[in-house]
């Protein structure tokens, strides 16, 4: 939060997020995934678009740990990776 | 009563208003006009022969001064008395206008209140929330290619907690409308439980606008065991329409700061809401 308190300045507002927070992963049940989510980014130059299907794979190892609110992947913005993966090979 | 009658006037028309029991003017009250002049000493004899000569609706003369007809000229002359009639209609026509502008002003003080709330939420000025923007939204969007913004990720702990806090990227390359995921780590090195609470920050201020969190950890008290260690992630994407704003052309890095307050127990922070 901005601590320049000018009556001017715009200040920056924080917003709750969307679906709330994440529960915390106490016992790393998802650890491997998040590790294997690590490696793609590092091996791929921090690149997002490149690592979504880990992405993909740590949230619904969350959500099947009852660490995350089930949804459908389509809300979560995975909808591509979804019914895209046999049109993916093709591309390739 | 007589002190009125005292003062001498110059002219008729100041006179007229001055009489101040003068207050009805009949037709057979013309003739006796010259009676009526303003250097007689209003005694009572000249008093009970008036009253004669003029039908007088006052039952007494004492409370001639007290009850006046309303919009009744104080005038006697006739030929000024349709102008006076005049102004005093005017006036109450400005004093009217005056008094909607008066009223109308407090009123437009109030609506002021939720209009500003709705130019703010229309413009996003300052960046407060954008109306329009659902959860549903997200399903439909379409990355946005040629846009490539550099997300930084920096993390702060106050001076009282003691967690290490970090980020497990320093950087994450993600186009508007691509949702992606970003991680920290959190390690309670201490041998006591403690519960932290978050909050963040994105810079530049205009481009937090569209920064948009589906998942993270921020604004709940979350709570590490002694000697814990958990991964805490971020679940984001930036708004589709960042690439269509004018403002953010030349925005290409943003930074994503938090920061982590110790949280005492039973004390809530202050979620921010949608107001």
């Amino acid at each position: 939060m901005s601590t320049a308190m000018n009556f001017g300045t715009k200040s920056f507002q924080p917003r709750p997020p969307d679906k709330g927070s994440f529960p915390l992963d106490h016992f790393g049940e998802c650890k491997s995934f998040k590790e294997k989510f690590m490696k793609c980014l590092r091996d791929n130059n921090f690149e997002n678009s490149l690592c979504r299907n880990e992405s993909k794979e740590y949230l619904e190892c969350r959500m099947d740990r009852q660490l995350m609110a089930q949804e459908p992947l389509e809300k979560l913005g995975f909808r591509d990776l979804i019914d895209g993966k046999p049109e993916a090979k093709d591309k390739c | 009563m007589g002190g009125l009658w005292i003062k001498r006037c110059s002219s008729n028309v100041l006179c007229g208003w001055r009489s101040s029991h003068a207050g009805f003017f009949t037709r057979a009250g013309e003739r006796v006009e010259p009676l009526l002049s303003p250097w007689w000493s209003g005694t009572g004899g000249a008093e009970r022969g008036l009253r004669r000569l003029r039908a007088w609706r006052r039952p007494s003369p004492s409370r001639d001064l007290t009850l006046q007809p309303p919009r009744r000229s104080k005038n006697t002359n006739p030929f000024t008395r349709a102008q006076e009639e005049e102004w005093r209609r005017r006036n109450k026509t400005v004093l009217t206008y005056v008094a909607a502008a008066a009223v109308g002003m407090l009123g437009a003080s109030y609506a002021a209140v939720p209009l500003y709330r709705l130019y703010c939420q229309a413009t996003g000025l300052g960046g407060s929330v954008v109306a329009g923007h659902a959860s549903d939204q997200i399903e439909t969007m379409v990355p946005v290619k040629d846009r490539i913004i550099k997300v930084t990720f920096n993390a702060d702990v106050h001076a009282s907690l003691q967690w290490n806090f970090r980020p497990q990227q320093t950087e994450i390359y993600v186009m508007p409308g691509e949702t992606a995921l970003a991680f920290y780590k959190a390690k309670n090195p201490t041998d006591k439980p403690v519960i932290g609470i978050s909050t963040y920050n994105v810079v530049p201020f205009e481009a937090g606008q569209y920064f948009n969190k589906i998942q993270c950890f921020c604004f709940e008290e979350q709570r590490l065991n002694p000697q814990e260690e958990v991964d805490m992630p971020v679940f984001f994407y930036i708004d589709p329409e960042f690439a269509e704003d004018p403002r953010m052309v030349n925005v290409e890095l943003i930074t994503l700061s938090y920061t982590f307050f110790e949280a005492k127990e039973g004390h809530k922070l202050p979620v921010p809401g949608y107001n």
